[in-house]
């Protein structure tokens, strides 16, 4: 069976989560790869969980369904309930300290990171999903970093390029220097 | 000053032989009515390869298999909806909607209000007969009070719509009414509709003598149309539309005339606009 | 950004958009120049599309004040000539139903996108089904037929809904394109050529008014379509009609119209059908899908035959009118059946009655979410093992 990378934003409605899918799911094939990108979320356009997915292949995807996680990235309490089944062992696991600050026990490799955090320090909780996708692409090395960058610039209004393209770097520069989570 | 005859005018020039003898019951009054709208067309001098005609459910549906031109009788209540798509798709074509005050204020009343709104380019004739006669005599939107009908045996509780007040609130650029009494001034009526550049509201009142004129005992069909005679107030529409429901002295001729932009030629602007912009 | 991105639909672009997005795209590349709709999740992105790309092609896009206004508007416009096309969802679907109907039985070719989601009544807005199955070949009342197509992919629905478009132009019938909530909102990389496609036109009405019936079917069961402003003025009815287009209530002109109005689909099957087999000359048990149940189904088909289990897959693409001889031709070595489907059993019981003695079985999910090939694969293997 080919290579196949299953991976997740979960948080939700309005964090901007299929956005955040959509970029990396573009960095990803302007790179030669295959992706499928779906998500699930609620009939209200804010609030409610919401989930961006990503399968991501060297060749055509054929369920395009996400059913065994690679990484994931939480960004809502929320979202555990739903994720946490999918998880592989060994996979990668990024939460955000306020908005996400108790993870269930598990073999996987966890990072409890101040996403949000950063995101308002910058100046705007709302790009707490371009951190989060810094801190991703950083830690899981799906995706080469100029692509990444490419992507963000590409999507992003110009009167937020700025604005986003700190988030994205400033999503780098947590997952340097990472804060392992605590088991709770 | 009217003229009662028109030499240069035969009505059968503009029918569909093949379908006479046409199924209307003696006295009914939407033949006149659909004579007034052909003599409007031969004044006008349409070319009737180029005109459509749309009609609904109902003794006023069944009229466009009358009429030699582009016809189309269409689902219960939806002329205007299917109309709307083909003068969207072809504003080459002068497209006429018939309907009746069932098909057109009842099952299709939310079409009437938006189309009103819109402001296609569109005449719509409303044949007002007051009842459901095509099905047998039931209720309409447009039934008078106390009036019986088969559905209505203790005599009709509901108010009735004014359809021209209904279209004039719903922003119709043109509306007129008239009776069918008044050949003459119902085919000036309708020409000024045809005229209009958006969207016209033409409507005839219109009688059914063999089902509603007789359930109520109102004679026959020359009585019938005497009393809307001497029911209209054949003036200019002055009064605030402070009511949807319809008074005794009813106003005819026309009702409401403005110039809104039309809705095709409006949108077609704006995106040829958008074109040498974005190029 | 453009909404007819050339670089989308050129030869060998890989490119990632969602199949509501390819739905569009397809439109405008088959001809699509007119579209009528009203607001429905999860539907609405090929609307959006299409306000912002019709225009830039001198089509028209106009939002109706409700679901039947839009689809009378969408036959209006093709009534008038125009390649014309609606799209909405399971409460919507239902809404249209009587004048999917009329266009049938009038011969209108339109096209009706229907995105599944989770029913009875509102259901679940933003979860998929595959709920509609029946309803796409039975909703409207009276005896009709319908093309029903049913793609599985990104990819797969834009070229679909180029076929559809040209199905309905060629064979004068409404096409429906039915496809789940996920692949409708799903986004893949696609590589899209569309750039070529020479689309199918209409029989139109040519020679002499006077020797010209609106409903004579000719030597294909097809009859020419007049256009309004060529000069033939005929009438068009959804009361039944004979050869001139006008009402009729007479047995044998009705009988004769209704009969060739069928012939007219079953004569241009080879033009209609489109099925899928994978693996399936050797497959004792073959698994019959449609949607994202079917690409559930393609990766259990290989997880299965990776534990040697000889599983194969049976695809419907064209729905309806259902590929019959295909299917028995797929099934012919196999001893069971499985069919999993977003629903209580719509496709299962295709399957039975066309193969009437075959063991069939089912797996049904209706919760909103689609069938794990998991769960296909170890029912898939157990049959092949004869359990």
């Amino acid at each position: 069976m080919n290579t196949r990378i299953e991976l997740r934003l979960g948080g939700t409605g309005g964090q901007g989560l299929i956005l955040s899918a959509k970029i990396l799911a573009d960095a990803l094939a302007a790179g030669g790869q295959r992706v499928a990108q779906s998500q699930t979320y609620e009939p209200t356009s804010r609030g409610g969980y919401c989930n961006a997915d990503l399968v991501i292949s060297d060749t055509e995807v054929d369920f395009p369904i996400t059913t065994a996680l690679d990484h994931l990235v939480l960004l809502d309490r929320l979202a555990i309930k739903p994720s946490w089944p999918l998880l592989k062992p060994g996979a990668l696991v990024i939460a955000d300290t306020r908005l996400c600050p108790e993870l269930p026990v598990g073999d996987y490799r966890r990072y409890h990171l101040p996403l949000s955090r950063t995101a308002l320090q910058l100046g705007s909780e709302r790009v707490t999903n371009i951190v989060a996708l810094g801190a991703l692409v950083a830690l899981s090395g799906i995706c080469d970093r100029k692509r990444i960058e490419q992507a963000v610039r590409a999507e992003t209004p110009r009167g937020f390029l700025d604005l986003n393209m700190d988030a994205l770097k400033a999503g780098y520069s947590v997952a340097a220097a990472p804060v392992a989570a605590v088991a709770s | 000053m009217y003229i009662e005859t028109a030499a240069d005018f035969d009505v059968t020039d503009y029918l569909r032989k093949e379908m006479m003898p046409h199924f209307l019951c003696p006295g009914c009054g939407h033949g006149i009515a659909l004579r007034a709208l052909l003599w409007a067309i031969h004044d006008l001098g349409l070319d009737r390869d180029k005109l459509a005609v749309v009609s609904g459910i109902g003794c006023a549906g069944r009229l466009s298999a009358y009429i030699d031109a582009n016809t189309f009788h269409v689902t219960h209540g939806r002329p205007l909806a299917y109309a709307t798509g083909l003068a969207l798709a072809r504003p080459d074509l002068h497209v006429v909607v018939i309907t009746g005050d069932g098909d057109c204020l009842a099952i299709g009343g939310n079409h009437l209000i938006h189309a009103c709104r819109r402001n296609l380019k569109l005449t719509c004739l409303m044949l007002n007969n007051e009842v459901y006669g095509m099905t047998g005599g039931q209720v309409s939107p447009t039934t008078s009070e106390t009036r019986l009908t088969t559905t209505t045996p203790l005599g009709n509780q509901e108010p009735h719509f004014d359809a021209c007040a209904l279209a004039t609130a719903a922003g119709a650029g043109f509306v007129g009414r008239e009776v069918t009494h008044h050949v003459p001034k119902l085919k000036e009526l309708i020409k000024a509709g045809l005229e209009h550049p958006g969207f016209a509201f033409v409507e005839v009142l219109s009688d059914c003598t063999e089902i509603f004129g007789r359930k109520n005992d109102m004679g026959s069909s020359s009585d019938m149309m005497m009393r809307q005679k001497s029911e209209i107030r054949p003036s200019a529409y002055l009064d605030t539309v402070d009511t949807p429901f319809r008074s005794n002295a009813l106003p005819t001729g026309v009702l409401t005339r403005n110039d809104r932009p039309e809705y095709g030629a409006a949108y077609r602007q704006a995106a040829s606009a958008r074109a040498g912009t974005s190029s | 950004m453009n909404a007819i991105d050339p670089t989308l639909t050129g030869k060998n672009a890989v490119k990632l958009i969602s199949g509501n997005h390819a739905c569009a795209l397809g439109a405008i590349a088959a001809g699509c120049r007119f579209f009528a709709g009203y607001p429905i999740t999860p539907s609405s992105e090929i609307a959006e599309r299409l306000a912002r790309s019709l225009p830039e092609v001198d089509g028209v896009f106009v939002q109706m004040e409700d679901e039947i206004a839009s689809i009378a508007a969408v036959i209006g416009a093709s009534m008038g000539g125009v390649k014309a096309m609606t799209a909405t969802s399971g409460p919507g679907f239902s809404l249209k139903q009587e004048n999917i109907g009329y266009a049938a039985g009038a011969e209108i070719p339109c096209v009706i996108v229907n995105v599944m989601r989770g029913g009875p009544s509102t259901g679940m807005p933003t979860r998929p089904s595959q709920a509609d199955i029946m309803q796409a070949r039975w909703g409207s009342h009276g005896d009709y037929p319908i093309i029903v197509l049913t793609p599985a992919s990104v990819s797969e629905i834009y070229s679909e809904t180029i076929r559809a478009f040209d199905l309905a132009e060629q064979c004068r019938t409404p096409v429906v394109l039915l496809y789940d909530q996920v692949i409708a909102q799903l986004s893949e990389t696609v590589a899209l050529d569309g750039a070529g496609h020479a689309s199918a036109t209409r029989k139109w009405a040519s020679g002499p008014r006077a020797d010209y019936k609106p409903y004579d079917g000719g030597s294909d069961a097809i009859p020419a379509m007049a256009k309004p402003g060529d000069g033939y003025r005929t009438h068009t009815t959804g009361l039944t009609h004979g050869e001139d287009g006008f009402p009729t209530q007479n047995p044998e002109a009705v009988t004769r119209n209704l009969s060739r109005l069928f012939s007219k689909l079953e004569r241009h099957r080879d033009l209609i059908d489109s099925s899928e087999a994978l693996h399936c000359d050797d497959a004792d048990v073959v698994i019959v899908a449609i949607g994202i149940s079917a690409r559930a189904a393609t990766r259990a088909v290989e997880q299965c035959r990776a534990q040697g289990a000889r599983v194969g897959l049976f695809r419907p693409i064209t729905f309806w009118p259902f590929p019959e001889m295909q299917l028995r031709q797929a099934t012919a070595n196999a001893r069971a059946v499985l069919v999993p489907e977003m629903n209580t059993g719509q496709l299962r019981l295709v399957v039975e009655r066309v193969l009437a003695g075959m063991p069939v079985e089912g797996i049904h999910l209706f919760s909103g979410e689609a069938i794990a090939p998991s769960d296909i694969a170890a029912r898939a293997t157990a049959l092949a093992r004869g359990a």
